[in-house]
């Protein structure tokens, strides 16, 4: 048998098949790793074995240093799935009982404020696991709430988020966010000044983890927020998500988007 | 053909049915996010339907059409009967059953997270069920195409394996190492995420194992429409097959390098290094090299043809060629629209040029044309070709196949042209709705009404493909038996490398290891790079 009748190395297309692929994949990684690296400064600085890590991707120090002691404001907590499970009966019982002793004052008997607090009822029980948490750990301030977060254990938390995730919200979203109801910032956003659509994250379209519900909330309490935001007085939002979507917009867009989520239900509207 | 006819017929006429729903929503989607419809109240039905367009297309109707036409190329090249046809019905049906529950979950709103997954973004596990058994049903494929290249094998010791079944398993065993990468993403990062095993997910490594999928998932698609240019377009036009070994050579280089190549979607990713994206920047230009191999023996191949047909003189042979034959004109289309797609690819796959057009509209134009282009019309050029055989019908060469075909050409050009001009303007991708009213992006508003009339062309040619294949009947006498062209020299002896798989699948699995090797380790072992995950469509 002749020799390119056989899949070996005496076979030349074997061969020079093996040859060239290696040949062509050494010179692309020594162009890769070595010769792009030496180009730039940043990549040199440390000496050829350390370009020839960063090429790779290995990275010198992955994970952020932990967050300055200083950095107050920002949010520590983590929100995960397994915060959105509806509490058990013993759970909800503990909750009301903190709630009536702690938060009704202010939030209403029912979780409905009268006081231009925001409502509690039916919100989602991550919601406010985190916000608590937040002032527990002087992430948002608020001389009131600082206080109170300060004695609650996270069961009682838990409890509180489980009391009223069972009570009935202050108002259901309108079946549709159309053109008549609906301002174009809360329907749609502006994707050019990249301000997000409200019901994205807020319910109507999507909801997202962590994101409030905010139908039937005070008027003045969601302009005081959303202008809390816009000047970064508040920051415990993550990823800065609310300070990036508030920050373009103007007083009488912040208005207007609150005006639609504090509009109760007229007289005859059925709902 | 022998046993596979019903199969054959079972695979197209699925793989075109959904292929008929999917450009509906193709073209709804362009509608919607046109100056000519308001905005979509609910992006969400946006991302459904996108998702469900890109599911059928990039994974049922191709994978549908290399199946059919793997079982078909097996009985007419190797001119004996198929084996293994009831393990190919139950592929058949495996695929057919997860393109349903997929579609159901997508169609519920429960999957909008597009046919390329996007952790942490997470879907209903049904979807990925739905797309793994899809998976699974072209293995059993894969399988059968081995199997019964190896019994002919046994059969004709030393002979040479016919071009076209060359192809056939070259397309199979690239699939087969190609959609290892997905399936593991899925099997075990995404679905213990959907399954609720697990609230975080490593997004990184996750991109990292589609991007080993993605791209040579465009080869596989691409083989089908290879083998028609190398099988089936020189005896359509009456010439012969310049060189049977330049199109193994080409075939076994898209094998070798199209695998480990994948990163180039990568480059906006932090997470793989900057070296290993040149490697695979690079890797991604050597496979032009088959493509510009294909080009020049396929042109080579139709001015034999021209030339037989008397045409003299430098370009003398090109008016000579046989214009009014929709193979002829199918395959000058797919040229043109490979030229633009495949220069557009070239600079995508530039590491810096591609920062201009990354997850612009350009990249959309891009694929739409070199895959909904230059290949899908090769794919109605094998359905033509393959339907008398199929169905007894006569010869479909008539008036309507050749303005189905200039209709598919000139609305893809209409819809991707506009595509790439406002990509490199910084229109992004994957909009739900642009906001004409702005005076920035006011002036670009006439290019998505362009594509919207583009997309309306294209819906127009596929009703009527569809309409041309339901219509063909059975004649008398039963049309002549299938050959495939003839090489110019024929009868050449093929070096033992490329009748046989071994070098070359070795090759690319070495190279994979390579280039994908340590990105992969690295990333499954560092700690702490998982994110929560992110439920689309309610817990």
């Amino acid at each position: 048998m002749e020799n390119g009748d056989r899949i070996a190395w005496g076979n030349p297309w074997v061969r020079w098949s093996i040859v060239w692929l290696f040949v062509l994949t050494v010179g692309a990684f020594l162009v890769g790793f070595v010769l792009l690296p030496s180009v730039h400064r940043d990549y040199t600085a440390g000496g050829i074995w350390l370009a020839i890590c960063r090429a790779a991707g290995l990275p010198s120090n992955w994970a952020p240093p932990p967050r300055r002691e200083s950095e107050k404001g920002a949010t520590s907590v983590v929100l995960l799935p397994a915060m959105t499970t509806r509490g058990s009966s013993d759970a909800i019982g503990r909750g009301a009982t903190l709630a009536l002793q702690q938060c009704s004052m202010c939030h209403g008997a029912q979780g409905l404020s009268e006081a231009n607090a925001p409502n509690l009822a039916g919100q989602y029980p991550e919601v406010i696991i985190k916000q608590l948490q937040d002032y527990k750990r002087g992430d948002r301030g608020g001389s009131f709430m600082l206080q109170i977060s300060r004695n609650l254990s996270d069961r009682d938390i838990e409890d509180v988020a489980a009391y009223y995730d069972s009570l009935p919200k202050a108002r259901t979203a309108p079946a549709r966010y159309d053109e008549a109801t609906a301002p174009a910032l809360v329907r749609v956003g502006d994707p050019l000044r990249n301000i997000a659509p409200c019901i994205a994250c807020h319910g109507g379209t999507d909801h997202k983890l962590g994101a409030p519900w905010l139908e039937g909330m005070p008027k003045e309490y969601l302009v005081v927020q959303l202008r809390d935001f816009q000047t970064g007085t508040r920051r415990n939002d993550s990823h800065a998500q609310m300070r990036n979507m508030t920050r373009e917009m103007t007083a009488a867009e912040t208005e207007q988007v609150a005006d639609f989520y504090a509009r109760r239900p007229k007289e005859g509207d059925g709902k | 053909m022998f046993a596979a006819k019903k199969l054959v017929l079972a695979h197209f006429w699925v793989a075109f049915a959904g292929f008929l729903l999917a450009i509906l929503l193709g073209e709804w989607q362009m509608y919607v996010r046109s100056p000519l419809h308001a905005w979509v109240n609910n992006p969400e039905h946006y991302y459904r339907s996108v998702t469900a367009h890109g599911t059928v297309m990039a994974y049922v109707m191709p994978t549908l059409v290399a199946m059919g036409f793997g079982y078909a190329i097996t009985e007419l090249s190797l001119k004996r009967p198929l084996i293994g046809v009831r393990w190919a019905w139950a592929g058949f049906w495996l695929v057919v059953a997860g393109t349903v529950i997929a579609a159901a979950t997508v169609a519920a709103g429960r999957a909008s997270v597009l046919y390329t997954f996007y952790p942490p973004m997470i879907a209903s596990p049904f979807y990925y069920i739905g797309v793994v058994l899809v998976v699974v049903g072209s293995w059993i494929w894969v399988a059968l195409m081995s199997i019964n290249l190896h019994a002919w094998r046994k059969a004709n010791p030393g002979a040479t394996v016919p071009l076209a079944m060359f192809g056939n398993v070259t397309g199979a065993y690239l699939w087969a190492w190609t959609s290892v990468g997905a399936a593991v993403e899925v099997l075990l990062l995404i679905l213990p995420a959907a399954l609720g095993l697990k609230s975080t997910i490593d997004a990184g490594l996750s991109r990292v194992f589609f991007s080993w999928t993605l791209h040579a998932i465009v080869y596989f698609w691409l083989m089908p429409a290879y083998i028609a240019f190398y099988s089936i377009v020189p005896r359509a036009i009456g010439g012969r097959l310049y060189s049977d070994t330049m199109a193994r050579v080409a075939f076994v280089l898209f094998l070798v390098f199209s695998m480990p190549i994948g990163m180039h979607h990568l480059f906006a990713d932090p997470q793989v290094g900057a070296g290993f994206k040149f490697v695979h920047a690079a890797m991604t230009a050597m496979v032009s090299v088959p493509t510009l191999l294909t080009i020049f023996t396929i042109t080579a191949s139709v001015e034999i043809a021209g030339r037989l047909r008397g045409g003299t003189g430098v370009l003398g042979w090109v008016k000579a060629l046989p214009w009014d034959n929709p193979v002829m004109l199918a395959v000058t289309f797919s040229f043109v629209m490979l030229g633009f797609g495949g220069a557009g690819g070239i600079i995508n796959m530039s590491y810096q040029l591609n920062e201009t057009v990354h997850n612009t509209q350009w990249v959309t134009g891009h694929f739409h044309l070199i895959f909904g282009g230059a290949i899908v019309i090769m794919y109605m050029v094998i359905a033509y070709e393959l339907w008398p055989q199929l169905t007894g019908c006569a010869p479909l060469r008539g008036g309507a196949v050749k303005v189905q075909l200039w209709l598919w050409f000139i609305g893809m050009l209409v819809l991707t042209m506009p595509w790439h001009l406002v990509g490199l303007l910084g229109m992004p991708r994957r909009m739900a709705y642009y906001d004409y009213s702005n005076p920035v992006l006011q002036p670009q508003a006439w290019t998505v009404t362009m594509s919207t009339v583009g997309g309306l062309v294209l819906v127009v040619s596929t009703v009527l493909f569809v309409y041309i294949l339901a219509r063909a009947r059975r004649v008398d006498p039963a049309p002549a038996p299938f050959t495939f062209s003839l090489a110019a020299h024929a009868g050449e002896r093929t070096p033992a490398a490329l009748n046989t798989f071994g070098l070359w699948v070795a090759m690319m699995i070495g190279l994979t290891i390579v280039n994908y090797g340590y990105p992969i380790a690295q990333l499954a072992m560092l700690k702490e790079t998982s994110v929560p995950v992110i439920q689309i469509g309610g817990p």
